[in-house]
């Protein structure tokens, strides 16, 4: 499922940890959960909104960015989800308290499907 | 719509039938410049686009601005195009990304079209811990009428 090794760590992650939900009530993405790791990084856990209710995507690794090069702070995180024959690429960064996520999906099978460019934006309902 | 659907209905789309819609790349041409007037990552972009007969892709050349981005990054292969929809072929609000690769450090860009704005987020990741942090970048850029590189 995923597949995006994790950055180098150091940065504090405390702005980015939280359960966080779509601002929009008809998002693609229902939650997205950032939890700490070993690896000193974060595992971003993401809820499709789907049929019957929100779908478990699971958890994966994330690299983690600061907004500036000494900034001991991580502000952004960038992960990937495999979902059958699309590949998800997350990037989010917290703005403002709002996290900013922007979805690119591309399928790699013969649908007519395109490859397509969303952004979505989450609160935080607890850390 | 209704919210139990939503996700079905954008993402699996049985009834989008092969082939893909072409994507209009060349929406996204153009010299670009950056909004800012003070220092940034990056000073400005030129994004070129192949035609259809050629395979539709996509070249940009990015330009820093201060260290330690590059003066001259050199001129990268998108590696993938998006539309602005699932069932679009519409660029307006497109994206591509594509990757650098310095002695130093390597860069995933991001860049993205939103109101006439060329918005361009960087992911630059370290190879080895020192004293700069891993650093995420958004930066907005104007399509620079005199450089139209289509």
């Amino acid at each position: 499922m995923t597949v995006v090794a994790p950055a180098s760590a150091a940065l504090s992650v405390d702005v980015i940890l939280g359960d966080w939900r779509n601002t929009n009530a008809e998002g693609s993405l229902a939650r997205i959960v950032c939890t700490a790791n070993d690896a000193g990084t974060i595992d971003v856990r993401v809820f499709g909104r789907f049929d019957n209710g929100d779908q478990d995507w699971g958890s994966v690794p994330a690299a983690i960015y600061a907004f500036t090069f000494d900034d001991p702070a991580a502000g952004a995180f960038s992960a990937r989800f495999e979902r059958g024959a699309a590949r998800i690429d997350l990037q989010a960064n917290v703005k403002a308290g709002v996290l900013v996520v922007v979805e690119l999906v591309a399928f790699h099978d013969d649908s007519g499907r395109s490859n397509f460019f969303d952004r979505e934006f989450f609160r935080r309902v607890s850390q | 719509m209704t919210g139990s659907t939503l996700l079905a209905q954008r993402w699996e789309r049985p009834d989008l039938l092969p082939p893909r819609p072409r994507i209009a790349i060349e929406t996204l041409a153009g010299s670009w410049k950056k909004t800012n007037d003070k220092p940034q990552w990056i000073e400005s972009l030129i994004v070129e686009t192949t035609g259809e007969t050629e395979g539709d892709e996509i070249f940009v050349t990015i330009f820093g601005s201060s260290p330690p981005s590059p003066r001259l990054w050199g001129r990268a292969r998108a590696e993938t195009i998006y539309s602005g929809g699932i069932a679009t072929g519409d660029a307006r609000a497109g994206a591509f990304a594509t990757h650098y690769r310095f002695d130093d450090f390597e860069v995933e860009v991001q860049a993205n079209l939103n109101l006439g704005l060329l918005v361009v987020a960087t992911f630059v990741r370290f190879r080895e811990a020192g004293r700069m942090n891993d650093r995420f970048t958004r930066e907005f850029f104007y399509r620079d009428a005199e450089g139209d590189a289509s």
